[in-house]
């Protein structure tokens, strides 16, 4: 999440609303203005909120600098400190503007929850900001039409939904996790969250081919480390094992990495609040997808033994970490 | 209902030993008859038998010491129970050929994995059907009335357990439309089922998430099983999974009240909720709503209770659940952890 753009898309558009309508052009100039100083042009309390939160996202990413120099009960301590000093911004942010959705999301994904109660936390949060029950979207009580995402007040609603959705995952609650998902992709058919990464895998363990292929052809079929790896284990599932093969050597082969990241899986940091960018098929992407896909992986108990037993999957992931110095 | 190898071997026996009888002479025959029990008993080799019987005999040893003594033995004795046990099993299948009860059991140590065990026994299970079958036809053709239905039985529970393991398999594997496709041929050729495949298929839909397949289940037992109602131990933790998967907290907490209802006193087995290695030869034989069939139970339902990202490793499902019944009862979870510390004291 690029919290400053959205703060200054908002400042922008708060000014917009003051001065009146502006051609397009004035409002392009308008906006390189706020860009030039955003925190002068933040005057109200729901903007304050984004202010504090933006600033807590970057001191909270910047502390992670040294992490690769702490043994692990270090790193632990460093962790849980981060994550207590960007709770309490979250809370900050909440009190200036207590209608901060932002605020809200972040502090319980900061929380560091298991599954179940941070489930429920979300279920609380949604149902506060008026984003339950079927007949309202995932982009919130006041939706535009078109794509939400096009809406920078929408986004917040976007971002729970899809955190929800990939809570549900975690959870090894299927159905919900594609049904979140799928209605976030309802609401912004462009899908920058990346729900649909949720949907397919949920898809993948449901074992609804039917269902993990509308997905795929929803979004042009555009590769992804998710889009290969779900369809391995889903067919691995099917237990039509040929196709499952030729579907790991794409995964291997297509996602750069993707070997490694599967025999080798890393640990991943919470995503605080969204899925970090990583470009298609990239070895960040792989690295996302083994760690969201693992709660389906350990409920195929021999797949990464199958995966094993053909050598190239093997060699591949050894070549890999020899290339980038990575430990085998 | 479920497998007993024991009373099948006696089956066997007695009705190879039926058919032997001169059937001209009703009287000598009931008189024989008489002498049954006690041979069978204590002069076995005595009676008519084939090498299929023989085999089947061997096949009963194996299981009461793999299935039914070794979770009891030692480490010493295990040892020998296990090596005691494959050669059993070895023998049977060199009286035999076609003995796949002790094929399917020896498969189990010879392959690596359960999925390696799976794709064996799915390869294999058109086979074994059509040599059940073909044995089924020969025994119908050459006996009459109530004997042809126990030779039919005899002839098809090999093929049935065979199935019945591979549905256990899939499951196992996350196979979970092959765990289904397993279970419903069985009951297809089983519709009584003998094997209690219904109790996999509960699982393997709701691992699937498929709350209509499991009430359309639900509402089969009244044809399947008469005698038992839908109120098995896998059947309730099925639907207390699929509430806990909705969010449907309120209604997960009634269907554990409910499981505990059916089991009365045993919030001990869900708290605890022991991993024990399943039946070779078939599902353990216990009593039906007693604490053993709970456990078995909890111990096929690591699929549902296991899963999830939650960091005690127990398993989302396995910790509410957990937590749910140390609530409901205080004193059992008492008693669980006090049992727990004892073990940790005894290891160390």
């Amino acid at each position: 999440m690029n919290l400053w753009e959205e703060l200054i898309e908002r400042c922008a558009q708060r000014r917009l609303q003051k001065i009146g309508p502006l051609s397009d052009q004035a409002y392009e100039e308008l906006l390189l203005a706020v860009r030039e100083n955003p925190t002068s042009f933040v005057d109200a309390e729901p903007e304050q909120a984004l202010l504090v939160l933006a600033r807590a996202l970057d001191s909270y990413r910047a502390s992670h600098r040294n992490d690769d120099l702490l043994d692990d009960d270090a790193f632990q301590e460093a962790r849980n400190r981060r994550l207590a000093a960007l709770r309490d911004e979250c809370a900050r942010a909440r009190d200036i503007d207590p209608g901060c959705l932002d605020a809200e999301l972040l502090e319980v994904l900061a929380a560091d929850l298991d599954p179940d109660p941070l489930t429920e936390r979300l279920i609380e949060i949604q149902h506060k900001f008026g984003l339950d029950g079927d007949d309202s979207t995932a982009a919130g009580p006041s939706a535009p039409k078109g794509d939400a995402w096009d809406d920078v007040t929408c986004r917040p609603y976007l971002r729970v939904r899809a955190a929800f959705a990939r809570t549900c995952l975690d959870g090894s609650r299927f159905k919900m996790a594609a049904a979140s998902a799928l209605s976030v992709m309802d609401a912004s058919p462009s899908d920058p969250l990346g729900a649909r990464h949720t949907a397919m895998l949920a898809y993948a363990r449901l074992e609804d081919e039917a269902g993990l292929d509308a997905v795929d052809a929803r979004l042009g079929r555009h590769e992804s480390a998710w889009s290969h790896l779900a369809r391995t284990l889903l067919l691995y599932k099917l237990n039509r094992l040929t196709a499952a093969r030729r579907s790991l050597r794409g995964f291997c082969q297509l996602c750069e990495g993707g070997s490694y990241a599967l025999l080798r899986p890393t640990y991943v940091e919470i995503y605080l609040p969204d899925r970090p960018e990583a470009a298609p098929c990239s070895f960040e992407e792989c690295l996302l997808a083994v760690r969201e896909a693992e709660p389906i992986i350990a409920d195929v108990p021999d797949f990464i033994g199958w995966c094993q037993s053909f050598d190239w999957v093997s060699a591949d992931a050894q070549a890999f970490s020899e290339k980038n110095g990575l430990d085998w | 209902m479920a497998h007993d190898p024991k009373r099948e071997d006696y089956e066997r026996l007695s009705l190879r030993y039926a058919l032997a009888l001169d059937t001209s002479d009703p009287r000598g025959a009931t008189q024989a008859f008489s002498t049954f029990g006690r041979r069978f008993a204590q002069d076995r080799d005595s009676l008519p038998q084939s090498d299929a019987d023989r085999a089947f005999h061997l096949v009963a040893l194996a299981t009461e010491a793999i299935d039914y003594r070794l979770p009891f033995a030692t480490d010493e004795q295990a040892e020998t129970l296990i090596r005691r046990g494959r050669e059993m099993l070895e023998e049977a299948l060199s009286l035999d050929e076609h003995c796949f009860d002790a094929e399917r059991m020896l498969s189990a140590s010879r392959l690596r994995s359960v999925d390696e065990r799976y794709q064996f026994l799915a390869e294999r299970v058109d086979e074994v059907r059509d040599v059940c079958e073909e044995e089924r036809d020969r025994a119908c053709e050459a006996l009459g009335g109530e004997r042809a239905a126990l030779g039919a039985l005899l002839s098809l529970r090999p093929y049935w357990r065979w199935l019945a393991s591979m549905a256990e398999d899939a499951l196992i594997c996350g196979r979970n439309h092959d765990a289904i496709a397993a279970a419903e041929r069985l009951l297809e050729s089983d519709p009584h089922d003998l094997s209690d495949a219904r109790f996999t298929l509960a699982y393997a839909l709701a691992k699937l998430e498929d709350e209509e397949g499991l009430e359309r289940l639900a509402r089969r037992y009244e044809t399947i099983s008469p005698l038992r109602a839908a109120d098995d131990a896998w059947l309730i933790l099925a639907r207390c999974a699929l509430a806990h998967k909705r969010c449907d907290f309120a209604g997960a907490r009634a269907e554990l009240r409910r499981l505990l209802d059916a089991y009365p006193g045993c919030a001990g087995s869900l708290i605890h909720q022991t991993e024990l290695p399943d039946g070779e030869f078939a599902r353990l034989r216990v009593q039906p709503y007693s604490e053993d069939e709970l456990i078995i139970a909890l111990s096929e339902g690591v699929v549902l209770l296991q899963e999830g990202n939650d960091r005690s490793g127990r398993g989302v499902f396995g910790m509410w659940v957990m937590r749910e019944a140390a609530q409901m009862d205080p004193a059992a979870a008492l008693e669980v952890a006090r049992a727990t510390n004892g073990e940790g004291k005894g290891r160390s």
